[in-house]
């Protein structure tokens, strides 16, 4: 078998290094009409009528009848190939217009496309005759070319021709009977868009985004650019990932990285089906497409909408475990404590309707943070999930109401958020505020401890619809409340705990250190939002607060129950805000971060992994020259991110496989709002921290997302994978 | 639980990695080993130092014909390799796909075409052909001295198989090597490569 292949190939191999060089397919056909049989195709040339009259046209057609798992190509051959051309030599008068092409389809070839025909295809031309051609017959004489390709290309030529009567009167092509391939073919080509239709083009560095508004939806369209000089604009073998609208349809197309800068236009064909096509142009519009594309899930709440609810839930009962939030839920458990051991049928209805109302507070405060942060971002604010910590008023308010709070526990004065407001006897007033307050206070300290599953699910929800969102946060809502509301259902559970008893006056001054220690935390997160001097002096400031609130806390349990002690310590409360409060927009770490951009540190960096200030020009150059981009989006009053930071990004494995892959470390500071880096979350789908992003070294690869809660073995396969 | 979460997340973001690369002119080529018809294993880095040029090769498609046939691509290769050019032909077809050949096979197309690249790679796995991203036969790739991808594409301007074409094609391969030894930057370092397919295997 071998040798009955390498002799011809030799003689084949020394002949043409003998001859000159010359077309290796041989020509079929000797210009007369009819079919002319070439290797896997037959090609002809067919007229749609056989008379054309003087000024008139007529159209004629290449047809190629194709051996089946062969192909020829359409005028953008894809990925590979050619498309069959006619050179045509026309008798005097009689002129051709160029080769119109049929709707294509898409033909994969491993990881490659090309866009062509199988089986049987035909090529419209429009013959015109001049007004003064002479009638009678004319012969019309076409030198034809393709590429027939299946795993092999195989070029071919044919010799073809057709014969015209050119007679006065003639039917017109739109009055000949529409019957065989030329006519099948003049039905498939692509149409213009009628006037009543849209067709628009958005695009950014990853994707074009192709919008048709045709009046119904459209569920099974794909596009075929015709530009494909000097490079493709899309990823030809790409999925083309499909929206169907109510009245149209989105397409996403991805984008060629061999296109350096986007077309002023694109021009394709947009096929709704096997039969049905467009002819479209669209000037390329810059533009979002992520936006467009989480925008694009509104119409479809279904799936992606449960999950983000099944994992807010879960997300919140995981909260309960958080540092901010254990006090609280402690403070809860004493309650139940209070009643163990009473039993009576009416106080575990009462323990009942305190579960419920401490529930209702988490609701409502969910609700209303929701709802002013969807306020805020209407308005055009770029405010992400832990907004309100971004602002010093808010955590000025928030440590002195932690630590008067405390001050309460510790036993200085009591102000009705006392635990004894539960069980005893039934004449005293059933404390629902204190758990409905305590409810709100539970929600307003979980904020900083975005526990595990919490990102995603809030940075999905805060992209969909209203409805959507306050749905995803109710779940949040409803898992941060959901251990104590069972404990508080079942009184059962309350008989293990032991008696009440003194024991218990000295279990609730002891979570007043917790909350003492969240007063210090909020402090130390009050100073970080001022830039780097200043913020000792701030934190002066709120000390001194705390000081007036002390003293009124003394007032208010030096006088118990006196409407004159009472109004004595709000005074002092209010002077006490004042005085942080008073100190105004002095310049905050913010506007101190956005000076300068960051040189990443691409080649040189010794021994040492710094983190770079947030920076789009420093990320850019990083990813142009190659190298990886980590980006730890990171706040002051972020615990999470504090943890991460210190148990894995600052532990010597990490530190090492980040200098070995010579990744440019970034830290995206957010403990003040920054738009910038606000956008740059929701770009890869988050809309809080921690927020964890390595961009691959490969440029043009889209962002590593890494989980919330970091383990040293997941940033080091993230790093490893990244690197390459 | 958390763990079954937290793997499942991974998954999720590791699923979206993107497969095709894109090497951007001017960026780093990417390092490779192959082993050529003659069993001499080559890697990319020790012709660090030397203009390289990648040549995707398949002798049974038309268009390479147009430039194997008519003698344009060894003339192409003893030109350059006589000025101290690297020139690699890379064969990615896969085992029983159109373009896939033993070693001997290659050597003896070699010599009855009179071609003279530095070394012909066999790449049955593909592995270098999706490293580059190689898509047609031919498909060029010319590294500088430093490494970097200074042009990648096609041959030349004229996407036929026609060897007349060969007489007015203006070649980009050319383009490049002479502006990069005379020290000037290459002005078209990206063109779209015409050919037919590289034929991967599964």
């Amino acid at each position: 078998m071998k040798i009955l292949r390498t002799i011809p190939a030799l003689l084949l191999a020394i002949l043409t290094t003998l001859t000159p060089a010359r077309a290796q397919s041989t020509v079929v056909g000797d210009g007369g009409s009819g079919p002319a049989k070439a290797q896997h195709l037959t090609a002809e040339m067919q007229s749609l009528g056989p008379a054309i009259a003087p000024g008139g046209t007529q159209i004629v057609g290449l047809v190629l009848t194709i051996e089946e798992h062969w192909h020829v190509y359409w005028i953008n051959a894809g990925d590979s190939g050619e498309p069959p051309k006619i050179t045509w030599k026309l008798p005097p008068g009689i002129t051709a217009g160029p080769m119109q092409f049929p709707i294509p389809e898409r033909l994969p070839l491993g990881p490659l496309m090309d866009f062509g025909y199988e089986d049987e295809v035909a090529f419209p031309v429009t013959i015109s005759a001049a007004p003064t051609v002479k009638p009678g017959p004319v012969h019309l004489d076409a030198q034809v070319s393709w590429l027939v390709c299946a795993q092999v290309c195989i070029p071919g030529k044919a010799h073809l021709g057709i014969d015209l009567t050119v007679q006065p009167g003639a039917p017109s092509p739109a009055q000949e009977p529409k019957i065989g391939a030329v006519a099948e073919a003049l039905s498939l080509i692509p149409k213009p868009l009628p006037a009543s239709d849209k067709f628009s083009v958005i695009a950014d560095n990853q994707r074009f985004v192709l919008t048709l508004i045709d009046g119904k939806p459209e569920t099974d369209v794909e596009f075929y650019p015709y530009d494909k000089d000097p490079t493709d604009v899309i990823v030809n073998a790409a999925d083309q990932d499909i929206e169907t609208l109510r009245n149209g349809a989105e397409l996403y197309l991805k984008r060629s990285p061999d296109l350096t800068t986007l077309p002023p236009t694109l021009h394709g064909v947009f096929k709704l089906s096997e039969t049905e096509a467009y002819d479209v142009t669209a000037p390329v519009v810059p533009g979002d497409s992520a936006a467009m594309a989480a925008a694009a899930e509104r119409s479809h709440p279904g799936s992606g909408a449960l999950g983000a609810i099944g994992l807010a839930f879960l997300g919140g009962i995981i909260l309960n475990l958080m540092p901010c939030v254990f006090p609280v839920l402690f403070l809860k458990g004493l309650a139940l404590v209070q009643t163990a051991g009473a039993g009576t049928a009416e106080e575990r209805g009462e323990m009942r309707r305190h579960g419920i109302v401490y529930a209702l507070g988490i609701l409502v405060s969910f609700w209303v943070i929701v709802a002013v942060l969807l306020a805020l971002r209407a308005t055009g604010s770029h405010a992400g999930w832990g907004f309100q910590l971004q602002s010093p008023v808010f955590i000025a308010v928030l440590a002195s109401f932690m630590f008067f709070f405390a001050l309460s526990l510790a036993g200085q004065f009591d102000i009705g958020l006392s635990l004894t407001s539960l069980g005893g006897s039934l004449a005293e007033k059933p404390g629902y505020a204190g758990s409905f307050f305590t409810g709100v206070l539970a929600t307003v300290v979980a904020t900083p401890c975005t526990a595990p599953l919490m990102g995603a699910a809030i940075g999905f929800a805060l992209a969909q619809t209203t409805a959507v969102t306050f749905a995803v946060f109710t779940a949040l809502a409803l898992g941060l409340a959901a251990p104590y509301v069972l404990l508080s259902l079942q009184p059962a559970w309350a008989r293990l705990l032991p008696r009440p008893g003194a024991w218990m006056e000295v279990l609730k001054q002891l979570t007043a250190v917790p909350l003492f220690a969240t007063a210090i935390w909020l402090a130390w997160v009050y100073g970080q939002l001022y830039a780097a001097g200043d913020g000792v002096n701030q934190l002066a400031f709120l000390l001194a607060c705390f000081l007036l609130l002390a003293i009124a806390g003394w007032a208010l349990g030096r006088w118990p129950a006196m409407w004159s002690s009472r109004i004595t310590a709000l005074l002092l409360i209010i002077l006490a805000l004042a005085l942080p409060l008073s100190q105004g927009e002095t310049a905050t770490r913010a506007s101190a971060l956005g000076a300068g951009a960051a040189t990443p540190s691409a080649t040189a960096n010794p021994a040492e992994v710094t983190w770079q200030p947030y920076s789009e020009p420093a990320i850019d150059a990083a990813r142009s020259a190659g190298h990886p981009v980590f980006i730890d989006f990171t706040a002051a009053w972020c615990l999470s991110c504090q943890y991460n930071e210190k148990a894995v990004l600052k532990s010597a494995d990490v530190e090492s496989a980040l200098l070995k892959g010579h990744v440019l470390t970034m830290k995206a500071d957010w403990t003040n709002d920054d738009p910038a880096i606000t956008a740059k979350l929701a770009s890869v789908g988050r809309a809080g921290v921690p927020t964890y992003v390595l961009y691959p070294a490969a440029a043009g690869s889209a962002a590593d997302v890494l989980p919330e809660l970091l383990t040293k073995d997941l940033v080091l396969k993230a790093i490893e994978r990244d690197s390459k | 639980m958390k763990r079954i979460w937290l793997g499942l997340l991974i998954a999720v973001f590791a699923a979206s990695a993107p497969i095709a690369r894109a090497l951007p002119p001017g960026s780093t080529a990417p390092d490779f080993k192959g082993t050529d018809s003659n069993g001499v294993q080559h890697n990319l880095g020790e012709y660090r130092g030397k203009f390289v040029v990648l040549e995707w090769a398949n002798r049974g498609c038309p268009y390479e014909q147009k430039h194997y046939k008519s003698g344009n691509m060894e003339s192409l290769q003893k030109q350059w390799t006589d000025k101290g050019v690297v020139w690699l032909s890379i064969l990615s077809d896969g085992p029983g796909q159109q373009g896939y050949v033993t070693p001997a096979q290659e050597n003896d197309y070699l010599k009855s075409m009179h071609a003279s690249p530095t070394a012909a790679l066999l790449d049955p796995t593909g592995n270098i052909g999706h490293l580059y991203d190689a898509r047609t036969t031919p498909h060029i790739f010319v590294i500088d001295p430093n490494g970097k991808l200074i042009y990648q594409g096609a041959l030349d301007d004229k996407p036929t198989p026609d060897p007349a074409s060969l007489k007015t094609a203006d070649n980009y391969l050319n383009d490049a090597l002479n502006a990069a030894m005379a020290g000037k930057p290459v002005a078209v370092a990206v063109t779209k490569p015409y050919g037919c397919a590289v034929h991967y295997g599964n």
